[in-house]
């Protein structure tokens, strides 16, 4: 019996030192990502998630040798899911803001976009400030709530998704959606079912970069993954991606 | 006898509250939560006014729409209920039909569903703003529930009231207004009571259709400040305020009507 035990010691060890030995260097981290922000995140037709930062996130660990899954996450709750060490980092559409890298770090920037509003069709309104007296939407904690807020004398509904904020634009209950340029497009204009009840006015009203989120003093992460987006940037994968799913 | 002693027979005559045996003494579980819950919030606004004051300062008008949802739809449930209760006792086959449709379909959908469902397939109809439609889906659900309470209540009442309602001249009506459905009340109430702390927690469930809420307000706040623990800690501690507070005065009712026995 006893050397029935030491055997399965020995083998036990065995299997350890061989694991390690033969284990990817690879280094395995959990990326969050809010699947419901087309073009950049969202759930394909077979139900993968898909988008620009899916693909970035996969190009930046292959160039900083790091192994990625992406988790599908709500985004009320997503910055504490990474505080709460849940996952390792977060990409979906993050705006650095000088509050939230108060909180958490954020790698370099690695996309320029801005906030931008839609409007039903018959609107005349051009801006935040022309649709005074009515109800704007936007997704909860995102930064085009923060722009409509900044308003005197319009109403912010926020929503759990920017599609449901779409979706009520589209049954009459709010006069306005105030998001990412490139999500805004994509609702607006690519969206069957919606591009002849929607308009987009003016040109993106705030200038805004993405980074990658981590948790607060997590240095490590952040300069592999610095590396990552830098060797992307600089062998224009990026660039690649953007045409692939037509950002500007 | 003691004039003492009259005087204490007098008042239990005349009604007085009789103390429930869970009221007695100063620590009841009761008080303990609900000082207990009022002096946390209190000591955290005070030693820590940031977050916890600001947490306080942001979300009273979620507290007035959650109470407007909570009142609206346990009203309309109650004459729902009332009304299906009735329905599930009736000898009328459509009218009973109706109403045991409407129990099992309501029963076996969530919620949640029932929300999203009213408020976007409302608003390709007619445009229901955002509180009325939530204030129709909890009644609606709640409703089903409340039938099946009235209904048990009824038919709690032993048949030998009915009957001796009837033998008395009354008809079939008068019978259940006057004799049955006073009598049911005092069994219908404990668990109305329920349904409506229930329905008040169940309300945050609104919070998915852009209503303002005691949830949706702590959520915008945690969102841009991230402060989730902070403000969750001050949500539940008001949602806890709030129901310990009804279910005092569902219980106080509730011994107005047993005192009357």
């Amino acid at each position: 019996m006893k050397s029935l035990r030491i055997m399965t010691a020995v083998l036990a060890l065995g299997l350890c030192v061989v694991s390690a030995a033969f284990a990817a260097p690879k280094k395995a981290i959990t990326v969050a990502s809010d699947a419901t922000w087309p073009p950049m995140e969202f759930v394909d037709a077979n139900k993968k998630v898909v988008g620009f930062d899916i693909d970035f996130i996969n190009a930046v660990a292959k160039e900083a040798g790091l192994q990625v899954t992406v988790k599908n996450t709500a985004w009320d709750g997503i910055f504490a899911g990474v505080e709460a060490g849940q996952y390792d980092a977060i990409i979906s559409s993050v705006t650095i803001t000088p509050e939230r890298q108060a909180k958490y770090d954020f790698t370099i920037p690695y996309v320029q976009i801005g906030q931008i509003l839609v409007v039903p069709k018959a609107e005349k309104g051009t801006k935040i400030a022309d649709l005074k007296g009515k109800k704007l939407g936007a997704q909860i904690g995102t930064t085009g709530a923060m722009e409509i807020k900044k308003v005197a004398g319009v109403e912010l509904k926020t929503y759990d998704e920017v599609g449901l904020a779409f979706e009520d634009m589209a049954a009459g209950r709010i006069a306005g959606v105030v998001c990412d340029e490139p999500t805004a497009i994509t609702y607006a204009l690519q969206k069957k079912e919606y591009s002849s009840k929607f308009k987009i006015v003016g040109k993106s009203f705030t200038k805004e970069a993405y980074g990658i989120v981590v948790k607060k003093g997590n240095k490590d992460l952040v300069a592999q993954l610095n590396k990552g987006i830098a060797a992307v940037q600089k062998k224009k994968i990026d660039a690649q991606l953007k045409k692939k799913w037509q950002l500007k | 006898m003691s004039i003492e002693a009259k005087k204490q027979i007098i008042d239990v005559g005349d009604g007085a509250a009789i103390p429930r045996k869970s009221d007695r003494g100063l620590f009841t579980a009761w008080r303990i939560a609900f000082f207990g819950a009022i002096g946390t919030i209190s000591y955290l606004a005070y030693s820590k006014p940031d977050p916890y004051l600001e947490i306080l300062k942001f979300v009273p008008d979620g507290i007035a729409v959650t109470f407007k949802v909570t009142l609206g739809a346990i009203l309309l449930a109650i004459v729902i209920g009332l009304i299906t209760g009735l329905g599930r006792i009736s000898k009328n086959r459509l009218f009973n039909g109706i109403a045991s449709l409407y129990v099992e379909i309501i029963r076996g959908i969530p919620l949640l569903v029932q929300i999203f469902y009213i408020y976007y397939a409302l608003g390709n109809i007619v445009k229901v703003p955002a509180i009325l439609s939530a204030i129709i889906a909890m009644a609606v659900c709640y409703g089903a529930y409340m039938g099946e309470v009235v209904r048990a209540g009824i038919e709690s009442i032993a048949k030998g009231q009915r009957e001796a309602a009837l033998s008395l001249g009354m008809n079939g009506r008068q019978a259940m207004v006057h004799v049955i459905l006073p009598q049911a009340v005092k069994v219908i109430l404990p668990p109305v009571g329920n349904e409506f702390i229930a329905l008040l927690k169940d309300s945050s469930l609104v919070s998915i259709i852009a209503v303002a809420d005691l949830l949706r307000r702590g959520r915008e706040y945690a969102s841009e400040s991230f402060t989730y623990f902070e403000t969750y800690t001050v949500i539940a501690l008001i949602y806890l305020i709030i129901t310990l507070f009804f279910s005092k005065i569902i219980g106080v009712m509730e011994e107005r009507v047993s005192v009357n026995k």
